[in-house]
């Protein structure tokens, strides 16, 4: 489960950025008081426009950067407080494959077992449950470098999940993929909900989070514009289609949830 | 878990061409072969130097005496053609257009000087530029002057001795180890700190820039271990790396002085043998550990802040030069290690392995210089640490 409270994060702007923006602010606000809860065995979707501020809220979620203000509850930890903890239970997965070209999928998957302190038999018993499941052997001892992007996302895949976590995060996982490639994720992220993990993941694309989610919310700048269940607002748009209902929300000035 | 970290990015540092190229490859060949270069040049310039037939012009030699005691002189100083010439305008031009290469000049009133028991003043011709000229002519020239000094001597009836009251030598109580210290020893620690600078730099910039430019990063934070402990595990790799740079250059340095014939001089090589000491080679390694670790400390905060390979490679390249300039110390005679120098990072060190070399180095300046590293080497440990702290250095 997560539970996200009042969520604020501020950046410091130094001197080339002040001029980039055009501003003397010396602080930047890329989330502000976002609060929201993702259930274990649902679907959770962020859903909000380039800079909405979906991925530093995902960023905050998995420990990577701490909020400036907020609370944020991973499996029951306090992850501002203990985020070593949280981070255990976590698993993470960009769209980027973020993986190492000179090491091979095999040295990847032991790195990261490690590294989760996963226990030596577990990790044999995960690696070859992943491997098996992700159709992985072929390639097990080439180098990521040599891969086509498809298996690139599969080592990914197999990195996020070999310590098993009940909370998995995406950010924005299948931008920049094929069908095919991208199909690997949504039979992923539908596997972890029948498993009864927590799910969250961010896009921008709607027929995707229509495809996968069972709950929803919509950021824009840094706000949240829309916090409820999939067919609550199914039934609730105003627009002819989800598209146009999720335009029609980000570009509304007052928060409508 | 820190032990984990440095097995997966040595691995990953070892796959990397370009770091092991600069880590490996170049420190040990670089020796061998500009060394080798340099001596067969040197020797090819020496030989048809000294294999080259000399053309003498002489000037003013009424009676020949010049031409017969240079005649006299033993063909294996170097073949010789004695051309005489009528002025000493013509033989300049000669001289100019290499036709000759040596002209002596004799002065007109040569015997009357002679007779007179005066000085005779004889003038070489040459061209200075030329490789081997200068030194055959004051090798000629030793014999005249000998010959001349006999032949007065002669002619007054005296001994050597008796127009010599005084003879005051010099005499070297230093130990040749100290000698070759103090003359050389300045070279040992600008290699082993060059190539340690240069083997720090590209796993720095691969292991963090690097990993930010690839998006490896965000994934690697998201594990449960303690950022301290990624950023050490990373940073023994550094170390590593400029550690094996440096001693790969100095294997090297070994390789050339005991396989490529660089002297014939067996006292020379039995003083250097006498320094690579196990005890020399620890009591270095102590000294540049800390330095290296210093090194990669100044380098890593760079590397986590610069957004791009090339970027972190254009700040660091610079900074190559600031320190290794100042390790350029140990040529210049008379700067000492003292309560000064012992302060400044790297001179300290290059100043100790020098005194060390000559094995002058007292146990005090060592462990000081040991001690003022390693507190340097914390405080650059520190730094990287704040630095990868920061969340706007560390995600792109």
């Amino acid at each position: 489960m997560i539970k996200a409270a009042h969520l604020r994060k501020e950046f410091e702007l130094n001197r080339q950025q002040r001029k980039e923006l055009n501003t003397n602010d010396t602080l930047a606000t890329a989330v502000e008081d976002i609060s929201f809860e993702c259930q274990p065995g649902r679907v959770f979707s962020l859903l909000g426009p380039n800079g909405a501020g979906k991925t530093t809220t995902l960023r905050m979620l998995s420990t990577i950067l701490t909020p400036t203000a907020g609370s944020i509850e991973i499996a029951g930890i306090d992850a501002v407080k203990y985020p070593q903890e949280a981070r255990k239970h976590i698993g993470f997965l960009t769209g980027s494959t973020g993986l190492y070209a000179r090491l091979t999928p095999l040295e990847i998957i032991d790195y990261f077992a490690d590294l989760y302190q996963v226990a030596a038999k577990e990790k044999e018993e995960r690696k070859a449950y992943l491997f098996d499941l992700l159709n992985m052997n072929d390639f097990l001892h080439k180098r990521i470098g040599k891969l086509s992007t498809g298996m690139k996302q599969k080592v990914s895949i197999c990195r996020t999940m070999i310590h098993d976590p009940s909370v998995v995060i995406f950010d924005e996982p299948t931008s920049g993929l094929d069908v095919i490639t991208a199909e690997n994720i949504i039979k992923l992220i539908r596997s972890c909900k029948d498993q009864g993990k927590t799910v969250i993941f961010s896009s921008h694309i709607m027929s995707e989070v229509d495809l996968l989610c069972d709950d929803l919310a919509i950021v824009h700048k840094g706000q949240l514009k829309y916090n409820g269940t999939m067919p609550d607002f199914r039934t609730n748009m105003l627009a002819n289609n989800l598209t146009e209902e999720f335009i029609r929300i980000v570009q509304t000035p007052t928060p409508l949830a | 878990m820190i032990f984990r970290i440095f097995r997966k990015e040595l691995l990953d540092t070892l796959r990397d061409r370009r770091t092991l190229m600069t880590m490996l490859v170049i420190p040990i060949l670089v020796f061998p072969i500009t060394l080798n270069v340099f001596m067969e040049i040197s020797n090819s310039f020496q030989e048809s130097a000294s294999a080259q037939t000399m053309k003498i012009g002489i000037v003013g030699d009424q009676s020949e005496r010049y031409t017969k005691q240079l005649n006299a002189i033993p063909a294996a100083v170097g073949p010789k053609k004695i051309i005489v010439f009528k002025d000493s305008v013509a033989l300049r031009k000669a001289i100019e257009a290499d036709q000759i290469q040596l002209g002596l000049l004799i002065p007109a009133n040569e015997k009357q000087l002679g007779v007179q028991q005066q000085t005779v003043t004889l003038n070489w011709l040459l061209d200075a530029s030329e490789v081997g000229r200068a030194e055959r002519a004051e090798l000629y020239s030793t014999t005249l002057k000998a010959n001349a000094e006999a032949e007065r001597l002669q002619k007054l009836g005296l001994r050597p001795e008796q127009i010599r009251p005084l003879v005051v030598n010099t005499v070297n109580c230093a130990s040749d180890k100290k000698m070759v210290g103090q003359l050389a020893g300045g070279f040992l620690p600008y290699v082993f700190i060059a190539f340690g600078f240069i083997g720090c730099m590209y796993p720095a910039i691969d292991l963090f820039t690097g990993e930010k430019e690839r998006g490896t990063i965000e994934t690697l934070l998201t594990v449960p271990v303690l950022r301290w402990k990624i950023l050490i595990g990373k940073m023994m790799v550094v170390v590593c790396s400029g550690m094996l740079a440096a001693s790969c250059a100095l294997a090297g340095l070994f390789i050339s002085i005991e396989f490529l014939d660089l002297t014939d001089n067996k006292e020379l090589l039995g003083i250097i043998h006498s320094i690579l000491t196990p005890y020399f080679i620890l009591s270095m390694f102590a000294l540049l550990f800390p330095l290296v670790i210093f090194f990669a400390g100044l380098m890593i905060p760079i590397a986590i802040y610069a957004k791009s390979f090339k970027e972190a490679q254009s700040i660091i390249t610079p900074l190559n030069i600031v320190v290794v300039l100042p390790s350029m110390v140990g040529f210049f005679p008379g700067v000492a290690l003292d309560l000064n120098t012992v302060f400044i990072p790297v001179i300290n060190v290059v100043l100790a392995t020098k005194e060390l070399i000559a094995g002058t180095l007292s146990l005090g300046y060592f462990l000081s210089v040991f001690g003022i590293m390693c507190s340097l080497a914390f405080l650059a440990i520190a730094i990287s640490y704040k630095q990868f702290g920061k969340e706007a250095n560390i995600l792109s």
